[in-house]
């Protein structure tokens, strides 16, 4: 097992927050380490290794992704979206604002999960319900804030881009 | 607002008078969010090698041998480390007798010669890669002598039970009672008695980010440094530095940013000797992160405990007496520093809680078993005396015929300041207020109406109470009046810099309270700064701030206490500064948001700024006390005995087709004193009745009757998410402690002793028709379906 586990690395080209990068990657190696690792995007956080606590959720082509439970050599030529994409410019991106006017967040080790998850979910249904928002949330877990803040922060977040949309442009 | 710029003609109209008990942002918050916040794996250094534990198993065996070779010969493994290996260049890690009554334990920090849990560490891999040090694990070939399991509380006593440890010549770890008044007479003698068996089950903190270590060693001095994921720096490198055989000064303990703790993450574990002595052995800085298998089967384990109650009532409901038992399951080793008493310990010292009854016997005791340790984890055995005493409550008032809630409020005592029969110094309180503002929110009247007329139609709702009063501070006083016989120190150093900002140092921590917030409302309120102006740091045992770290609800009364008093203490050195250059009484001199005038002439003031820089360049025009000691302080703060109180409510419905729990609604009244930030007080309740509800529906850390581990991931251990838990409505008295500095108590674990209960009285009422009632948690679908079809309706 472990003489074939090192060998074979492959030469991968990841396009991650609208920029490309090269690196070796063992076939093994996940995504998550690939991104924390290699690529030094560390705010990608992994949590239990085993796809269920969400905290190392990531956009793929704008889908919410386990990067824990994805290998860095599927990735070729998919669009990769991580936390540290939602603030490029300097300032919070409206969820991260909703996020700190909510308290939804505590210790912070699971919110970058969350905040791409709630992301996806307002691309694809900017004006959810609470229920819809719960159901949407269910697959990430937080163990700090009890869920009413984050709940809390993408309803402030829905509103905020209705009133946007609402806007004259 | 640049910082220390401000100036007398600043626009004070948007601040608060007082920051403290505002709803303040969090200051933290923008690097969490955007992803820049550095943990413990996000850390390196040059040269950095990576660790991965072998562990056993078998839930008790014998180790034979340990054969290498293999791992060793593979390329990238850089040594293979055993117990032995380490035995020569640490200490045994030791845990007193907190008590009489309790055994004084020792063990190596790697299994040398036999393991006592699945999960127990037997060697240590490094290899140039996370991925490589598994590979070498996995090749490690550990030869093993299966022995009986013990695994639980009855094979562990029984007569010629295997010895969990065998420098002792019990399993019986931890054995004391406390008896007060005549309860046995008045059990003889009661109009009514009602008695209970409840059975909590094991759970634990599982903060989303497990435990990881990094250490090097200086090759000169043999100073060690140490990047931890601990919520106690200070302590960790005063524990730790005797089984690392360094002395305290060559110890450096640095917590980087934590992913919560929960209380997991203020113990000392055996990786936390392994990882750093493996370093200095080797050369080389190692790193190891814990994975969640590893997390779940080695880190502490809490609350799993077997409660025998039963109270004595008079014809008119008044509580003449209570008795209980509480037997925690210990798991293999005594937990360092508090041991398996956290739990059963805790349990009878709150065993009367906020009610008023004259007679009162609590037994704990703690065994080994073949599991994980048990150690303080979020309400602490607290949570599982609650649940054995408020369902028992539930029960005596279905016997003998009394509302619940009346039950209660004919018992509680006066929310006046006293103690109470334990001897705990009780600083005042709104204990029936509490009980009255849940019953009021929550509609019980309308409820009952309700519940009847779905009751017609098949449908089971159940409504559940729970007040608590809950220990806070944590410090020497409140350890005593618990039963343990530590003593604490705290400190915090303020020290204004020659710009006019302020630096507060703590040896308190951090790790989603939001202390980066409170306390800079705390230090900005004491010295007069604008908050902006100051910067609350911690996480170093480099620090000159010793202190005893966050947990046990201590952050909110320890840092208002050292703060303040040191703040005081610079403020009055602002003050005299003040009266030099504005050539006034110091008592005359106003300072507020970082301006200092003469009360009544806000036009003719002078910042901080200049202040400070006069306070350090002045030469001899400054005042005697700030040419000796400068524009700094350390002050230290061992509060009295603090207690927060309140009550949980909860609505639910029972499916009893296929026995599940829909959690309707929940109401959280919360008295925590003062409150420094609303807003925080509200996510620290939120988060904890959230673990709460999951102690009572859904969290076991499940063992074989074999000893073998069941609960190995985040698929077998469920926390509630967002579906499981409703909308809370949280509710707030504030009666100021008549005890503590700022009248100031905590409330970090209130919700997760309060919750569980309520939630299971709600149940047990739903269900009561059935004739049955819950004696045990987690409540899961399987239990509560045989048990009604046990009820046969």
């Amino acid at each position: 097992m472990s003489e074939t586990a090192t060998a074979g690395r492959r030469l991968v080209e990841l396009n991650v927050n609208g920029m490309s990068h090269v690196g070796l990657a063992e076939p093994r190696t996940l995504l998550s380490d690939f991104l924390r690792h290699d690529l030094e995007l560390t705010g990608t956080h992994v949590g239990c290794e085993q796809g269920v606590c969400g905290a190392c959720t990531v956009l793929v082509d704008g889908e919410p992704v386990r990067s824990c439970l994805t290998f860095a050599v599927q990735m070729e030529g998919a669009r990769i979206e991580t936390v540290e994409a939602l603030s490029a410019d300097g300032a919070l991106h409206p969820i991260q604002e909703a996020f700190r006017n909510t308290h939804g967040l505590q210790c912070g080790f699971c919110t970058p999960g969350f905040l791409l998850t709630a992301k996806a979910l307002l691309e694809e249904n900017p004006s959810p319900s609470e229920a819809e928002i719960r159901e949407h949330l269910s697959g990430n877990v937080c163990r700090c804030t009890g869920y009413q803040g984050i709940v809390d922060a993408v309803l402030e977040a829905a509103a905020n881009g209705k009133d946007q949309a609402d806007e004259p442009r | 607002m640049s910082p220390g710029s401000g100036t007398a003609d600043v626009n004070q109209q948007a601040r608060p008078a007082r920051y403290t008990g505002e709803r303040i942002k969090r200051l933290e918050d923008p690097r969490l969010l955007m992803g820049r916040a550095r943990f413990i794996d996000d850390l390196g250094v040059p040269g950095m090698v990576h660790a991965a534990f072998v562990r056993s198993p078998h839930p008790h065996a014998r180790i034979v041998s340990i054969d290498n070779r293999a791992a060793l010969a593979l390329d990238g493994v850089v040594a293979v480390v055993t117990g032995a290996d380490l035995a020569a260049e640490t200490a045994e890690m030791e845990v007193g007798a907190m008590l009489n009554g309790v055994e004084a334990t020792s063990r190596p920090a790697i299994a040398i010669s036999k393991v006592r849990h699945v999960g127990d560490p037997v060697a240590v891999v490094v290899a140039r890669s996370p991925y490589l040090a598994e590979d070498g694990r996995d090749l490690v070939r550990v030869e093993w002598e299966p022995l009986p399991p013990v695994p639980d509380v009855g094979t562990a006593l029984a007569d010629g039970a295997p010895l969990i440890d065998e420098a002792l010549e019990t399993n019986h770890v931890a054995h004391g009672k406390i008896e007060i008044g005549d309860p046995d007479g008045q059990f003889e003698t009661a109009a009514h008695v009602c008695r209970k068996t409840f059975k909590v089950g094991r759970s634990t903190g599982a903060p989303v980010e497990t435990r990881g270590l990094l250490a090097e060693c200086d090759a000169g001095s043999g100073a060690i440094t140490l990047w931890t994921s601990t919520q106690m720096p200070h302590l960790t490198r005063t524990l730790l530095a005797p089984m690392l055989r360094v002395p305290e000064n060559k110890l450096s303990v640095h917590s980087p940013e934590v992913g919560g703790g929960f209380g997991l993450k203020c113990h000392i574990f055996p990786e936390d000797v392994a990882v750093p002595a493996v370093a200095r052995r080797i050369g080389r800085p190692v790193k190891w992160i814990e994975d969640r298998w590893e997390n779940l089967s080695g880190g502490v384990h809490s609350k799993e405990m077997d409660c025998e109650v039963e109270v004595a009532l008079d014809a008119d409901g008044k509580m003449l007496a209570i008795r209980g038992a509480f037997v925690t399951d210990g798991g293999a080793y005594s937990s360092i520093p508090y041991t398996p008493l956290i739990d059963s310990g805790c349990a009878a010292g709150m065993l009367p809680s906020m009610y008023d009854v004259g007679h009162v016997a609590a037994q704990f005791d703690a065994a080994y078993t073949n599991k994980a340790s048990v150690g303080a984890i979020r309400g602490v055995g607290w949570a599982s005396g609650q649940l054995a005493r408020e369902t028992l409550l539930d029960d005596a008032a279905r016997q003998v015929g009394i509302d619940p809630v009346e039950l209660r409020l004919r018992n509680m005592l006066s929310s006046e300041p006293q103690k109470n029969i334990m001897g705990l110094s009780l600083d005042g309180g709104s204990y029936a207020e509490s009980l009255a503002m849940a019953r009021d929110a929550i509609g019980y009247e309308e409820f009952r109406r309700r519940q009847d007329e779905l009751r017609a139609g098949g449908r089971y709702l159940g409504i559940g109470f729970s007040p608590f009063i809950e220990p806070t501070g944590m410090a020497t006083a409140s350890a005593r009046a618990a039963g343990f016989d530590i003593a604490y120190f705290d400190s915090a150093t303020v020290t204004v810099d020659p710009d006019g900002t302020a630096t507060v140092s703590t040896g308190l921590h951090s790790h989603g309270q939001g202390h980066e917030t409170t306390l800079a409302q705390v230090a900005a309120d004491a010295l007069g700064f604008a908050i902006e102006d100051i910067r609350v740091v911690f996480g170093s045992s480099d620090s000159q701030s010793y202190g005893m770290g966050t947990y046990a609800s201590r952050s909110a009364v320890v840092g208002s206490g050292t703060i303040m008093a040191a703040a005081a203490q610079v403020r009055a050195r602002l003050l005299e500064l003040a009266a030099t250059l504005l050539e006034a009484d110091a008592r005359d001199i106003d300072l507020a948001h970082g301006v200092a005038h003469v009360k009544g002439a806000p036009a003719r003031g002078v910042t901080v700024a200049e202040l400070a820089g006069f306070g350090y360049f002045g030469y001899d025009a400054r005042p005697d006390d700030v040419q000796e000691s400068g524009l700094t302080a350390t002050a230290a703060y061992d509060p009295p005995e603090t207690y927060a109180n309140g009550t949980t409510a909860a609505v639910v419905e029972v499916d009893p087709a296929l026995g599940t729990v829909d959690l309707q609604r929940l109401v959280a009244v919360e008295d925590c004193g003062r409150m420094l930030n609303p807003f925080i007080v509200d996510g620290q309740v939120a988060g904890a009745v959230a673990q709460g509800v999951g102690i009572a529906l859904l969290e076991d850390l499940a063992y074989g009757e074999d000893g073998e581990f069941l609960a190995g991931s985040l698929m077998h251990y469920l926390y509630p998410s967002t579906t499981e838990l409703p909308r809370y409505d949280l509710l707030h008295i504030e009666t100021p402690s008549s005890a503590s500095t700022g009248g100031v108590k905590g409330v970090g674990e209130a919700g997760t002793i309060a919750a569980p209960a309520a939630v299971v009285n709600a149940i047990s009422d739903a269900i009561s028709p059935f004739g049955v009632s819950i004696d045990r948690v987690p409540v899961t679908p399987v239990y509560l379906r045989d048990l009604l079809r046990g009820a046969g309706r």
